[in-house]
């Protein structure tokens, strides 16, 4: 991420832009049906009962802000890193239901409409994680890039 | 900063959510997983309306529903869900999304999402009524690792019904077997 393409400011504006829009389509299929959001959060047997609602209250709307600003050019490295912090979050949640072969729904993009097989959902489980690893290289490269514009 | 306007979002958008939509921001889901409760919860007073009914179990279908007091739930066939939504004086609850209800349900059965704001209202409600709560009380979701009914089994159980039976397989055995389903709001 350190050569000249990697951190142009014309490859990070594209990068933001992805960025903003894949967390605004998260965050508005989430926000437009909480209880099924949270239904996903507790599935994934790792946040205590009593933290499920606010959670699914809340973090949507962080996707919505985050992805707002980037898009507007408001906060840009703070909305960065609090994505990149999200991403590695939902990383660890997956590969952790992953690692005890516990299907579950990412609830990436809102609450899953088809029913699928626990084999199907693992499946779509790694492809999850490989979708958020590759929206982690865009945050990197977007922080990078940010660091050099301060340097210079 | 983002976190703050972030949270005041959340705020405004769950105050002007519809009932469906709406969450209480205290979540009040069991932490274990699927399982009977092995403890005795805190449940309400034998001054319950019905302490002093007659447990009905048996019926003219042979089947017999005894109370399970030291379980929340007891997991049901779906030969026995028909048989006993044949006596036509079970109580029959659906504990998936209220939409999904809508779409269609078993006949008689009452919405019951335990995902939905409303729910410990009108889990209160059921407890006011009065009804025997150690007569059968059928609750079911989606089937497979769907925990809907068995969380909605739990609720019932702290309210003091002891005779929850889980439809192990869900709604989906119900339209597989070709049984009736109503659709839209009503039960």
């Amino acid at each position: 991420m350190s050569g000249p393409l990697a951190s142009s400011s014309w490859l990070t504006i594209r990068v933001q832009f992805v960025l903003a829009a894949v967390f605004v389509v998260a965050g508005v299929s989430k926000i437009l049906d909480p209880p099924g959001f949270a239904h996903e959060i507790h599935n994934y047997g790792l946040v205590p009962g009593i933290a499920v609602n606010a959670m699914a209250l809340v973090l949507p709307w962080i996707e919505v802000v985050c992805g707002l600003a980037l898009f507007l050019g408001i906060a840009r490295r703070s909305s960065t890193r609090i994505l990149g912090v999200l991403l590695v979050v939902f990383v660890i949640a997956l590969g952790i239901n992953l690692l005890r072969g516990h299907p579950v729904d990412c609830g990436c993009f809102g609450t899953a409409k088809v029913e699928r097989t626990q084999e199907e959902r693992l499946r779509d489980m790694k492809w999850a994680i490989a979708r958020d690893i590759g929206l982690l290289l865009l945050v990197a490269q977007s922080l990078a890039a940010s660091r050099r514009e301060e340097r210079a | 900063m983002i976190i703050a306007v972030s949270a005041a979002a959340a705020a405004a958008s769950n105050l002007l959510a519809g009932p469906e939509r709406k969450l209480r921001w205290i979540g009040s889901y069991a932490e274990s997983g699927p399982g009977p409760a092995s403890k005795a919860p805190t449940r309400p007073a034998s001054s319950a309306p019905s302490a002093a009914v007659t447990p009905s179990t048996g019926a003219a279908d042979g089947r017999d529903f005894p109370p399970h007091p030291d379980k929340a739930w007891v997991e049901i066939s779906g030969d026995d869900v028909a048989a006993l939504h044949a006596r036509g004086n079970v109580l029959f609850l659906d504990a998936r999304r209220s939409s999904v209800y809508r779409d269609g349900h078993i006949p008689g059965a009452r919405s019951m999402s335990v995902w939905e704001a409303d729910i410990d209202d009108k889990v209160r409600q059921l407890f006011s009524e009065g009804r025997d709560q150690s007569a059968p009380v059928v609750v079911y979701c989606s089937g497979g690792d769907c925990e809907d009914s068995h969380m909605l089994g739990q609720k019932l159980y702290f309210v003091g019904f002891d005779n929850v039976l889980v439809y192990k397989d869900g709604f989906p055995d119900w339209q597989k077997r070709g049984l009736p389903v109503t659709k839209g709001d009503a039960p």
